[in-house]
């Protein structure tokens, strides 16, 4: 029974493969080597049999991955068992019918998509991270100045902190220190 | 008459390393620093050892939760970065701290190259320094594989690989020496959970113990004989060690620990690579665009990666030889010779270390 589900899924389904284009582009935009990764589950695409891809989803996998492949209205509901959060995330947003007519102009789909999302909370937009070629789901991942600019602004006070720690503490090692020469320097005095 | 070798040999420690010189008056309240124009130099030891601390206790930290299994260590290691309190600070402190060190590392072999530092009575201490330049580039080797995503473990491929490769180079009896070698390093023919486990007590137990024992031998040396003259001319004052210069040391301290801090906070180490570069390793998968080891190894992996191998060996054999017979190499070298030989040498690392790959690809295409 499972394995029929699983035929009827394919023929449904019909081509399972990832859209190059996307990747192609952003790697292109970014001058970073990408993969799969950024929108899909897998590191190497949707086809195989290993986590998140096609071989391994289990029946009730595969009705999601039918639901989602047929939301063709933005806003419809995307669960996509082969796709991580920001896959999910694009088709919820644009639609699988602007989605499909955005591969013939990768470089436009930031723009459809919005700068308003930050799935990894990194202060970087995953529209962005896609043009940077960095992983929109992962917080310690992202184009290197923008996160350190982002987080300098975000840490300002930890960063005050302790460089006043760190200056308090020279202060009193510094006294320390006189103060044993001073010690030493009398000790060799009355010797 | 010649003297026994056992006589010769006695003579030549006693001189090296004088313990009726070990005492505190001696070695610290009596001690004296030269202040001339390659002074900065001094400091730059001291800034390897805090770097070493910061490791140290940063590793420590880490410990706690890393599990060194080919099952595990990849997602201890995500846990660390996304679920323990501080865990990211902890472990970038730790990545970045280590790359500080070892530039440090080798600044100080450079600067210490260029001041002389190397000349009779502190043969130990350079022989010695040397010695630990080679296990801070072992500690960068073995600890590079513990994360196991597909970075660390392709790289460490490429790394022992080239082992097998000095065995084509070798007598026919031999030749089988050099996958021997490789094959004890990984402990399995594949790299996989016996690679693991020894990098990681090599990481953690046994570079630490040789490093804790060398650098002991190291300052005691230097405590002993002091800071080498560093220039020809008479220097423009002394100044003394206690508390002057250790204070100057603290505060360059300081400031380093407030620069890696920033960097720890503020910019992740892992925001360096292709993300593709940090996913687990899968033996089944594709390998990804873009490996390579890390970027103090560049200046032996890109000529590595253009030359005949032969060549390498030969250079590298040759400069390691080199360096552990520098005191007797350049015996009457003058300090400007010495200073000709680092700049060359710095200039060699630098080009190689921030262009290599540009070169690499304007000659391989």
């Amino acid at each position: 029974m499972v394995k029929f589900v699983f035929i009827v899924a394919l023929v449904f389904i019909g081509n399972c493969f990832a859209y190059p284009e996307f990747q192609r582009f952003s790697q292109e935009n970014s001058g970073r080597p990408i993969n799969c990764a950024m929108c899909h589950v897998n590191g190497d695409g949707p086809e195989g049999a290993s986590r998140g891809q096609i071989g391994s989803l289990t029946p009730v996998e595969l009705n999601r991955l039918n639901a989602a492949r047929g939301a063709f209205a933005p806003g419809m509901p995307v669960e996509s068992p082969i796709l991580n959060a920001f896959g999910n995330n694009i088709i919820r947003k644009i639609g699988k019918t602007k989605f499909l007519e955005l591969r013939a102009h990768p470089e436009q789909l930031a723009e459809a998509y919005g700068f308003q999302s930050d799935l990894d909370e990194d202060g970087i937009p995953d529209a962005q991270e896609y043009l940077d070629g960095t992983n929109p789901l992962n917080r310690s991942h992202g184009n290197p100045w923008k996160l350190f600019v982002h987080n300098l602004n975000q840490y300002k006070l930890h960063i005050f902190l302790i460089i006043l720690a760190t200056v308090a503490g020279f202060y009193g090692l510094s006294n320390l220190l006189h103060g044993f020469a001073i010690q030493a320097e009398s000790h060799e005095a009355r010797n | 008459m010649k003297r026994s070798f056992v006589a010769s040999t006695f003579d030549f420690l006693s001189s090296r390393l004088p313990i009726e010189k070990l005492s505190f008056k001696h070695m610290v309240t009596e001690k004296d620093v030269p202040v001339h124009r390659m002074s900065w130099g001094y400091y730059v030891g001291g800034l390897a050892l805090f770097f070493f601390i910061i490791q140290v206790v940063t590793g420590l930290m880490l410990l706690f939760y890393y599990e060194p299994t080919v099952s595990e260590a990849h997602e201890s290691v995500e846990y660390i970065t996304h679920f323990v309190t501080m865990g990211a600070l902890v472990r970038n402190l730790h990545a970045w701290s280590a790359s500080f060190m070892i530039f440090c590392v080798i600044t100080h072999m450079l600067t210490s190259l260029a001041m002389k530092a190397f000349a009779k009575p502190r043969e130990i201490t350079w022989i010695a320094g040397v010695l630990l330049l080679l296990v801070t580039f072992g500690f960068g080797f073995t600890g590079y594989l513990l994360p196991w995503n597909q970075i660390a473990v392709n790289a460490t491929k490429v790394g022992l690989a080239s082992i097998d490769q000095v065995g084509q180079y070798l007598p026919a009896a031999l030749s089988h020496l050099a996958e021997d070698v490789r094959v004890t390093i990984q402990g399995a023919p594949a790299i996989g959970q016996a690679t693991l486990s020894r990098f990681f007590a090599l990481h953690v137990v046994i570079l630490p113990l040789l490093v804790l024992g060398v650098i002991g031998l190291h300052l005691l040396s230097v405590q002993l004989h002091g800071m080498s003259p560093g220039i020809e001319e008479k220097p423009v004052r002394k100044e003394k060690f206690f508390p002057f210069f250790i204070l100057k040391d603290f505060k360059e301290w300081g400031i380093a620990f407030l620069v890696v801090f920033v960097l720890a906070l503020c910019l992740p180490f892992d925001s360096l690579f292709p993300y593709p570069l940090l996913e687990p390793y899968n033996a089944l998968g594709s390998t990804p665009d873009g490996i390579k080891p890390e970027w103090y190894f560049y200046f032996v992996y890109y000529p590595m990666e253009l030359l005949p191998f032969w060549i390498i060996i030969v250079v590298m054999t040759t400069a390691n030889l080199g360096l552990f017979a520098a005191p007797w190499i350049f015996k009457g070298a003058s300090h400007k010779f010495m200073r000709w030989i680092a700049s060359a040498i710095a200039a060699y690392l630098i080009i190689m270390t921030l262009f290599g790959e540009s070169i690499y690809h304007a000659i391989k295409g």
